[in-house]
This record gives C-alpha cells, sequence and structure tokens, in this order.
C-alpha cells in the first residue's frame, strides 16, 4: 500500500492534528493573498508539511538501549509536549481556546489559536513551564526542550520551502524511492526558478590570483 | 606485518590531504570512512545497496554515478534527518547518528567521503595573521608555504562578481570599507572571497554553446549549487567546487598507494607499548555499517582526521589516556544571519537588474574582513534552507513578541512566523543575506564529551557543550551593525537580524589543541604514532576565517612531519 495514502491512518490522529495547528502556525493559509498569484494562498497544511514533520520525528534517532539500537520516534512524545505547554499556558495566563475549535477536544494546543500557539512555543522555549509535568523524554530536560521547540520552528519553514511537498504521492518513501511530481509549491512561491546547470550571470573579476614559477601574484 | 604504513581515519577536509601527501611520500596508506562514497563504479547505488569494499583505482571515479546523486534538490541534498549530505549512514532507510546538544541549534557535519566539504560553500581565506602569531605555538610564517602548497592544489581563486557581489561592494563601498588585494588580511577591508571553485568558464557568456554542454565542460557555471551539490565538470576531478571528494581524492588515488574504505565507522584506536616510544598507535578497528561486522587494520602510524566531535569521541571511547583539553576549547565562530530585502526600482538604478538573483554565482562571493571581530560575507541559498536560516532559526524568540527598540539597526529581530512570514518569502529573489563569522574566544568550557549512558552501534554517543564568551558576544553585536550598516546603505528596505542559535555549528575548531592534545607536528604529545589531521588541532577559531584552508594547509605540514620522523 502507499504509505502516502496510510499513513494518516497509522499515526495517531493526535499526533496528525497537533502537527497540523504548528504548521497552520507558522506558514498558514491566505486566501488574502490570492492578488499576487493562486501559489500564495497555500499554506504548510495544504502542503502536508505536517505529515514532513512526523516523519522526521520518528526517523531521526537511534540509540542502543539494551543490546540491540533501535529507531526511537519522537513525533507523539513532541505533539505531548506542545499540548502540555498549551494546557500550561491557559492554566497560567490569560489565553482562551478558540470556540471554532472546538472539534479537537483533547488536542489542546490544536484548540488554540495560530498566535496563542506561537505564545505557547515561546513560553516553552523559555522554559516559563513545569518542567516536571511535561512528557518523556522532555521532562526536567529543558535542553532538550528549547532544542526541538526551535527545530520544529525551522523545520516546518524548510519543508515549506524546499521541494518536499513536490514529491507528492512518494513524500513518505524512504528517501531513495522519492519522486518528483511537480514544481514546488514553496519555490513558487519565493520566486525560485528551480535547480540549474548554470547562468549567464558574469559580471566580472575585481581581483585574479596568477600563479607561476611556484609563486603567486594578485591583479 | 602492517596491513599499511599509515591508517587514515576520515576522509573530509583534512584525512583527504593526508592521504593524497602520504601517498605522494611513497607511503602506503589505508582510508576508512564511515559515510558513503558518491561518484565511484563500485557503489552505484551507495545509498541503498553496500557494494564494494574498497577503491584503490583512480579509474573506479565516475562521473554518470556522482551526478545521479548530486541532484541539487535542497532537501533531498541537505535534509539533516535524511537528506544524501548529512552524518549518518549510507542505507538512507536508516537514522542519522546522533549527538546530544541540549540548547537550540544544529550540527552541519556530513559523512562521506570529502566528508563536510561535499556541501561547504569553499571559501578558503587563510587564518588572520593576528590570530596565530604569539598566539599559536607555530608562526604564521611557518605556514604560509603549505598555504600556497594547498592553494595552488585545490586550486583556490577569487571569486567572480555576478548581481549579489555587485550589490554586496555597492554597499561595502558607500560603508567606507576598501579593497584589500591580499591573501593575508592584516586590516580591515574588502575583498572577493578565496575560493576553492575552479575559475568560470570562458564560453559561459557564448549563447553558442548550451547549457548542458557548459555543464558537462570544466570551470563555474555560476549554477548555484555549492550548497547543494556541484555539478559543474566532464569528470570527477574536474568538478567545479573542490571539495575534497573531486580534489584530493582523485589526486590521492592516482598516486597508486592509496586505498579507501568507505561505510566503515572506526570505533577504537588500537595501541601498544613499545619500550622506547612508550605508548604508540598501532591500527584501528572499524564496523562495517551495512552488516555490522568489525574488523581491525594494524599500520605503523595512524593519523586521526574524523572532525571535532568525532576525533575527540573516538580518543575516549579508545580509552586513551586522560588529558584535560581532549574534547575542550571548542570554538565555532559564533554565527549570526542577516538579511536584507530591497526594492525593484533601487535595484533597477544600481545594477541595472530587477533582483538580487540570490541563487546565481558562488553561494558565497564576497566578504568584509575586520581582524579582531570577524567577517561578514554575501551567501545567498535555496528557497529552503534560506527560509529557515533568515526567518525560523533564533536565539532571540519571535520577532512579533520582542520587537526591536526603536533605532535598531534592523527591522525585525528573531523569528517571523504567520503571514508575515509568507510576504517576506514572496521578496525571496529580491532578499541579499549574510554569514556573520566571529572571532570567537577560546573557552575550556565548551567542549565535546561522550555520554555516560547513550550509546549507538558506534559506542558512546557524543555531547556537544558551547555557550560564547561576553567578548565573543560583544565582537558578534559589533559585527551584525556593521553588517546591517551595509545593507541599509545599499538600500535595503527591510533588515533582518536572525540572531542564530549559538551552537549552529558549522566551524567546529580546537578541540584537540595543538600545545595541548598533540605538538607543533600534530602529533599526540601521549600516543605516539597518532597524528591529527581536521579543523580540532587549530589552536583558536584563527580569528574567524573559514577554517577548512588552515586544516588542509596543515595536513600538509603534518604529513611532511609524519614521512619525516617515521618512514625517512
Amino acid at each position: 500500500m502507499n504509505p502516502a495514502v496510510s499513513f494518516p491512518a497509522n499515526a495517531y490522529s493526535y499526533t496528525i492534528a497537533t502537527f497540523r495547528a504548528l504548521a497552520e502556525a507558522i506558514v498558514p493559509f491566505t486566501p488574502s493573498m490570492a492578488e499576487y498569484g493562486a501559489e500564495q494562498t497555500a499554506g504548510a497544511v495544504q502542503l502536508h508539511v505536517h505529515e514532513y514533520i512526523i516523519w522526521e520525528l520518528d526517523h531521526s534517532l537511534t540509540l542502543a538501549v539494551g543490546f540491540y539500537p533501535e529507531v526511537v520516534p519522537l513525533a507523539y512524545s513532541t505533539a505531548a509536549l506542545l499540548n502540555s505547554g498549551a494546557s500550561q499556558m491557559v492554566a497560567s495566563v490569560n489565553a482562551q481556546f478558540a470556540p471554532s475549535n472546538g472539534t479537537v477536544p483533547h488536542v489542546p494546543f490544536a484548540a488554540l489559536s495560530p498566535a496563542d500557539r506561537v505564545r505557547t512555543l515561546s513560553r516553552l522555549e523559555r522554559l516559563e513551564v513545569d518542567l516536571r509535568a511535561l512528557p518523556p523524554p522532555f521532562r526536567n530536560d529543558g535542553g532538550l526542550v528549547k532544542f526541538i521547540v526551535d527545530y520544529l520552528n525551522r523545520a516546518v519553514m524548510f519543508g515549506n520551502y524546499s521541494e518536499w511537498p513536490a514529491y507528492g504521492t512518494t513524500r513518505l518513501e524512504t528517501p531513495t524511492r522519492r519522486r518528483l511530481e511537480g514544481f514546488p509549491v514553496g519555490w513558487k512561491q519565493a520566486g525560485y526558478p528551480g535547480v540549474s546547470l548554470g547562468y549567464r550571470a558574469l559580471r566580472g573579476y575585481p581581483l585574479t590570483i596568477i600563479r607561476e614559477d611556484g609563486g603567486y601574484t594578485i591583479v | 606485518m602492517y596491513d599499511a604504513d599509515v591508517i587514515v581515519i576520515g576522509s573530509g577536509g583534512g584525512g583527504a590531504v593526508a592521504a593524497k601527501e602520504l601517498g605522494e611520500l611513497g607511503l602506503k596508506v589505508l582510508v576508512l570512512e564511515a559515510g558513503p562514497f558518491y561518484g565511484n563504479s563500485k557503489w552505484r547505488n551507495p545509498n541503498a545497496e553496500r557494494g564494494s569494499e574498497w577503491s584503490s583505482s583512480f579509474d573506479d571515479l565516475d562521473i554518470g554515478t556522482y551526478k545521479k546523486i548530486y541532484s541539487r534538490y535542497e532537501n533531498d541534498m541537505n535534509d539533516v534527518v535524511s537528506g544524501a549530505f548529512r552524518f549518518g549512514p549510507a542505507d538512507r532507510s536508516r537514522t542519522p547518528w546522533h549527538r546530544v546538544m541540549r540548547q537550540k541549534g544544529d550540527i552541519w557535519q556530513l559523512a562521506g567521503v570529502g566528508g563536510t566539504t561535499q556541501h561547504y560553500w569553499a571559501q578558503s581565506p587563510r587564518a588572520f595573521p593576528s590570530a596565530v602569531d604569539g598566539v599559536w605555538p607555530i608562526s604564521y610564517s611557518e605556514l604560509i608555504p603549505y598555504y600556497e602548497k594547498a592553494e595552488a592544489t585545490l586550486p583556490v581563486q577569487f571569486a567572480p562578481t555576478t548581481p549579489k557581489e555587485e550589490l554586496f561592494y555597492y554597499g561595502a563601498k558607500k560603508a567606507g570599507w576598501s579593497l584589500l588585494p591580499t591573501l593575508d588580511v592584516t586590516t580591515p577591508g574588502y575583498r572577493p572571497n578565496p575560493n576553492a571553485i575552479l575559475r568560470t568558464n570562458e564560453r559561459l557568456m557564448d549563447p553558442n554553446y548550451s547549457m548542458e554542454q557548459l555543464n558537462n565542460m570544466e570551470g563555474c557555471t555560476l549554477q548555484g549549487h555549492c550548497v547543494n551539490g556541484c555539478t559543474s565538470g566532464p569528470s570527477v576531478d574536474k568538478i567545479a567546487k573542490r571539495g575534497t571528494l573531486v580534489s584530493y581524492i582523485p589526486l590521492a588515488l592516482k598516486t597508486g598507494n592509496v586505498a579507501i574504505r568507505p561505510n566503515s565507522f572506526t570505533i577504537k584506536i588500537i595501541t601498544d607499548r613499545d619500550p622506547k616510544e612508550g605508548l604508540r598507535a598501532a591500527g584501528v578497528r572499524f564496523r562495517d555499517t551495512w552488516t555490522g561486522e568489525v574488523g581491525e587494520l594494524t599500520a605503523r602510524a595512524v593519523v586521526m582526521a574524523a572532525g571535532c566531535i568525532e576525533s575527540p569521541r573516538l580518543w575516549f571511547n579508545s580509552e586513551l589516556p586522560y588529558n584535560y583539553w581532549v574534547g575542550r576549547g571548542l570554538t565555532n565562530h559564533c554565527f549570526d544571519w542577516v538579511g536584507g530585502v530591497f526594492d525593484e526600482k533601487d535595484l533597477m538604478s544600481i545594477m541595472g537588474l530587477p533582483a538580487v538573483y540570490p541563487y546565481m554565482g558562488h553561494t558565497s562571493g564576497a566578504r568584509v574582513d575586520i581582524p579582531g571581530i570577524g567577517i561578514f560575507q554575501v551567501s545567498c541559498l535555496s528557497p529552503g534552507l534560506m527560509s529557515f536560516l533568515t526567518y525560523g532559526f533564533s536565539e532571540a524568540g519571535y520577532d512579533a513578541l520582542n520587537p526591536p527598540e526603536p533605532g535598531a539597526p534592523w527591522n525585525v529581530r528573531g523569528r517571523t512566523v504567520g503571514p508575515a512570514l509568507k510576504e517576506l518569502m514572496m521578496n525571496y529573489s529580491r532578499t541579499m543575506t549574510y554569514l556573520l563569522l566571529t572571532d570567537d574566544e577560546t573557552l575550556a568550557r565548551n567542549r565535546v564529551e561522550v555520554d555516560p549512558i547513550l550509546k549507538d552501534e558506534n559506542g558512546p554517543i557524543p555531547v556537544v557543550h558551547y555557550m560564547p564568551s561576553a567578548k565573543t558576544l560583544q565582537r558578534r553585536d559589533r559585527l551584525a551593525r556593521y553588517a546591517c550598516e551595509t545593507l541599509k546603505l545599499a538600500g535595503a528596505k527591510t533588515i533582518i537580524r536572525s540572531d542564530t542559535p549559538f551552537s549552529f555549528m558549522l566551524h567546529l575548531e580546537s578541540t584537540m589543541r595543538m600545545g595541548h592534545v598533540v605538538d607543533t607536528n600534530c602529533e599526540a604529545y601521549q600516543v605516539k604514532r597518532l597524528f591529527i589531521a581536521d579543523n580540532s588541532v587549530h589552536y583558536n577559531g584563527i580569528g574567524g576565517p573559514n577554517p577548512t584552508l588552515t586544516t588542509q594547509a596543515l595536513a600538509t605540514r603534518t604529513s611532511e612531519k609524519l614521512a619525516q620522523r617515521y618512514f625517512s
């Protein structure tokens, strides 16, 4: 079965809802930007970048636990970190769950407005949380919390603005089996023409090293 | 009696140089490399199949295999988890090898023949003399002949001007910096980067030659893929960007004295005790990354060039003698990253062009050098990499939650997310970005050690700690102000300072320092016949310049010293 099709059924909907909410907060769907071109409306969720984050987190760590090295998946526990951060923020400051997001009752992070999700990330990376209440492996490990929260930001951006979404139905295959199925939307959004063989862009040389007789001069 | 004269551990910026130099001196050399060998007919599917064990012939190099792997696509190549360029096993269905870092940041190191030079930007400046003389145990003039040899071998040439360099020079001149026509920088000023990139193809501007033709000829085509894998060239040894995979490795194979075994992670340095010499290196134990089989090889000397993290890790995991400085003194140029967004009409009036074209030319082609403070260099990347470095990677948190104070030389500091990010990214082609390299103070507390509990298949895993000094941070802040000033004078309308995480590890240096762990010949004080030939032997961060050329000069010198001492 094609993993791109089976992926949502295999992953916890909790995890998917959490990372959809993350992707949406960082690179949102913006219908108002249609005036700059239809491709400018798509956000990271439309490009399935939440699936990229889950894939990366679940394929990033192997440790020798006992006698054999084992893969340690991190997507579920990282989703739990974001949800713990969201619950703690709502309990301690004046944030509210957005009423329109009430359809995800057990995913507090997704129930926040995008701005409050960003505030949650900010509080987590500043360690303005009860570290004892976080899920493992983040419990009492503020350094790891800082690392992962920063990572989540840049990973959403790299997923969105690299060619990854264009791997289409092969996007969740092992990397050597991914195939491009179109021109990447994020590259269109950025106005990047794609990979190249070269550009006729030479505009001169301010300095040149000339080597002769075992020495060199600069002209 | 021995399997080789010398075993070299690692084939990156330093190890490949040692292999070539020792091979040319007539020594029999075996090179062990943890990652894959790209561009070699013995490994046609290097990321999916084990392939052969050894390559020892120049004729094994294969441009077809090389260009198939080097797709130039940024996620395929540079994803730190799953890319062709990562620190992990060749088998891309497996996870990368982990390092523990309990702070924001990331480590850009690659396993594979050529090591991190596969995606480095080929900047090859010499150290600032003021950071060496009176500071290192050897003088700058001692390094000069070796700099010249490495520069001629790679070769190093000043970068050409493309639109982004033209705009950079425009701002630098307006800010009052003057041109420095030198390789030995003692005063501040601007210059094109001395890059290990072949001169631009002379036919590039001739429309009678198609881009397909030009890409299969010798010379740079300004394709803009230094970071995502250069493909300009007719054969592996003539690829335009001179990472060691395409420069020193082909020369090493040409000697007929060097054999390279990729997919082989060195897990232990084997020693014996000689009545006269004392403790000395006698060989290595390694693990095949495909089969898990462990092998041993013996030699009369060992050169460790596994990089600033793995060299100390290997020392610890081999249980070599205690030395306080092993792993300590880590420097990293405490980077920052700034960007400027330009209006089309301003670019038209300056250059007669509507954009910066950040995707054309050398990834980084020009710099301002400021001895005592650092460097800022124009550095432009493909959109995925550029978006996260400019807008998503920060020590400062979110700009919207903590906006810059009025009068600051930047409009944005820290991450930008939401609709504002999308609007900025629409201006990608009119955005010029700089990498800032700080003269980083060397501190014993900044270090690599091994985790007391966590292990992978290669043993206890490294833990990296890095927190810059107040002096380093002051220099970094001054550098950011200088850099943003040139962007402003060039006409940038929005200026972004990312405030890059301190632990974004690109230029790791000085974890096995000369004078502390190794002597002035780069031989370990406590283990005879064990030499080190990577960035870790640098005494400091060389004042800020990109470290690879200094490692290559030293590796050239170390090879000469090793041969004189044990093989003359």
